[in-house]
């Protein structure tokens, strides 16, 4: 997910389906109108000259209705006054405006936010971050075999096992496929892939073909290579 | 590996135009999608766009290794998948500055789904709501995962899949190619297998058309083309909402194995 938090909160106008523009909105107090000197300027009979704001109060934002003739709603529910989360959709008029706000790095807004929903919490964009710092990485120790190092980060979202020039696990051995095998990584796990050349590998002495999830202690062998991969934490030495 | 295609993009029952575009192109191993928006005919001025500036980008790229990358460079990812980043950013400046200079085509963009495929790995990139699928060894899995308002809150666990399929902002995009100065594209690298299946299409397929039909039509089916046809069938049969467009990309060989599948599978059918 390549979902990186890093902007401020902002809006996407809509009309219909196409996106009209994206404003990030960095005063304290964000207008929206039909009135030229609102912050957002939503130029269509049904707004008026003053629709409603955005009030930023500490970390979080309210929407209001400044007494608007056809009203403010938030996820199709008619509000007066209310607390603005991460991809709520907001109508005005025949217009919609997606309010975004993805939780900045260290800023005062990362404050964790919970929403109740059905009494279930919810990770928003800080905690997801959190964890994703936490996360561990996998390493692969070569026990025996020709390889060009002995241990290798599988830092890459896909690491190849191989002799040819991208792999990073580079076999040195005679007569090595180009490619024996790929590792990848998928959200918080690895997994390791057979392929064309090397059909079968084996993990923990048991024969893989295709694809086979890799746990923490795992021991792989192919192509007379064999290796150990363990996960460690990000601030493990 | 081998690469075959078949590829199909109808308007649909309810529309009068279409604004999806493709481009498959088996030498390079690119396909892609992608699903205008913005009023009048901007829409498809955007995916027309798109789908050329890649395509030029990424032939570019081949014919000249020293090409510079547009965009930030990932390293975690190989040269290859930047690659195509490279090229959805250079789409999206392309359309914005055409966005900026035409009044008719102010606000105009679209998703972009791109596969290149080198050797036996898989690069994908991806704007919007239009999808990849992998379908391998009778199982299917999507490779994306949609920038759209409810995409975000099924990511956040807000939503369900099937409260997402009804919520009236399914089509409400928080990404696009060509909306802003730059775009986030996401990215991803998967190893790719002889016999495996890969099937691109825009949200007109998946408005109607679940994975679980997707793989009953993949089932019965021969080749790529008549895939993407069936496709494209069940996607009116469904309603016709949208403009569907459907690629389908066999990889490798069929091996003897794949042919007995085949042939079991049309039992099972007659059964």
């Amino acid at each position: 997910m390549s979902e990186v938090m890093t902007q401020g909160p902002k809006v996407i106008l809509k009309f219909n389906e196409s996106i009209l523009k994206e404003i990030e909105i960095t005063q304290p107090e964000f207008t929206i109108g039909r009135r030229p000197d609102n912050d957002l300027v939503i130029d269509h009979a049904a707004v008026s000259g003053r629709h409603a704001r955005i009030v930023q109060v500490q970390s979080v934002f309210f929407l209001e209705d400044v007494g608007s003739t056809n009203g403010t709603f938030v996820n199709d529910r008619r509000i007066d006054r209310r607390q603005l989360q991460d991809t709520d959709v907001v109508t005005i008029g025949k217009h919609r405006l997606i309010f975004r706000d993805e939780v900045t790095n260290g800023s005062p807004s990362g404050q964790p936010k919970f929403r109740d929903l059905n009494g279930t919490m919810v990770m928003t964009g800080q905690k997801l971050r959190e964890s994703r710092a936490e996360q561990k990485v996998g390493i692969v120790q070569i026990i025996s075999g020709r390889t060009d190092r002995k241990e290798y980060k599988l830092t890459k979202r896909l690491t190849i096992i191989g002799s040819q020039a991208q792999a990073t696990i580079k076999l040195t051995g005679y007569f090595v496929p180009k490619i024996a095998a790929m590792i990848g990584r998928r959200g918080e796990g690895y997994f390791i892939s057979t392929s064309e050349e090397v059909k079968t590998i084996h993990v923990n002495n048991k024969a893989v073909k295709g694809q086979a999830d890799l746990k923490d202690g795992d021991l792989l062998e192919l192509k007379g290579v064999k290796m150990y991969f363990y996960l460690k934490g990000p601030n493990q030495p | 590996m081998k690469l075959a295609y078949g590829a199909k993009s109808d308007v649909g029952l309810k529309r009068t135009q279409n604004e999806d575009r493709f481009c498959a192109d088996p030498r390079l191993g690119l396909y892609v999608v992608c699903d205008g928006m913005g009023g009048r005919n901007a829409g498809e001025v955007a995916s027309e766009l798109a789908v050329e500036v890649i395509h030029k980008h990424v032939l570019e790229a081949v014919q000249d290794g020293n090409l510079p990358m547009v965009g930030q460079y990932d390293g975690t990812f190989s040269p290859h998948t930047n690659r195509l980043a490279s090229a959805i950013h250079l789409a999206n400046q392309v359309i914005h500055r055409e966005a900026q200079d035409q009044p008719a085509h102010a606000g105009m963009g679209t998703t972009v789904v791109s596969a290149l495929i080198a050797g036996q790995v898989l690069s994908l990139a991806h704007v919007g709501d239009s999808r990849l699928y992998l379908i391998r060894e009778g199982m299917i899995e999507p490779l994306t995962a949609d920038h759209s308002v409810v995409g975000e809150q099924v990511r956040r666990e807000l939503l369900t899949e099937e409260e997402a399929d009804r919520s009236p902002y399914r089509h409400v995009l928080t990404r696009g190619v060509g909306v802003g100065a730059t775009v986030e594209v996401e990215l991803g690298e998967v190893p790719v297998m002889n016999g495996d299946l890969l099937v691109l299409c825009s949200d007109g397929l998946t408005i109607g058309v679940k994975p679980r039909d997707m793989l009953h039509a993949v089932r019965c089916e021969w080749n790529p083309q008549a895939i993407a046809d069936r496709l494209v069938s069940m996607a009116n049969a469904a309603g016709g909402e949208d403009n569907t467009t459907v690629v389908v990309v066999s990889l490798g060989e069929e091996t003897r194995q794949g042919v007995w599948r085949r042939i079991w599978n049309q039992i099972l059918r007659w059964r």
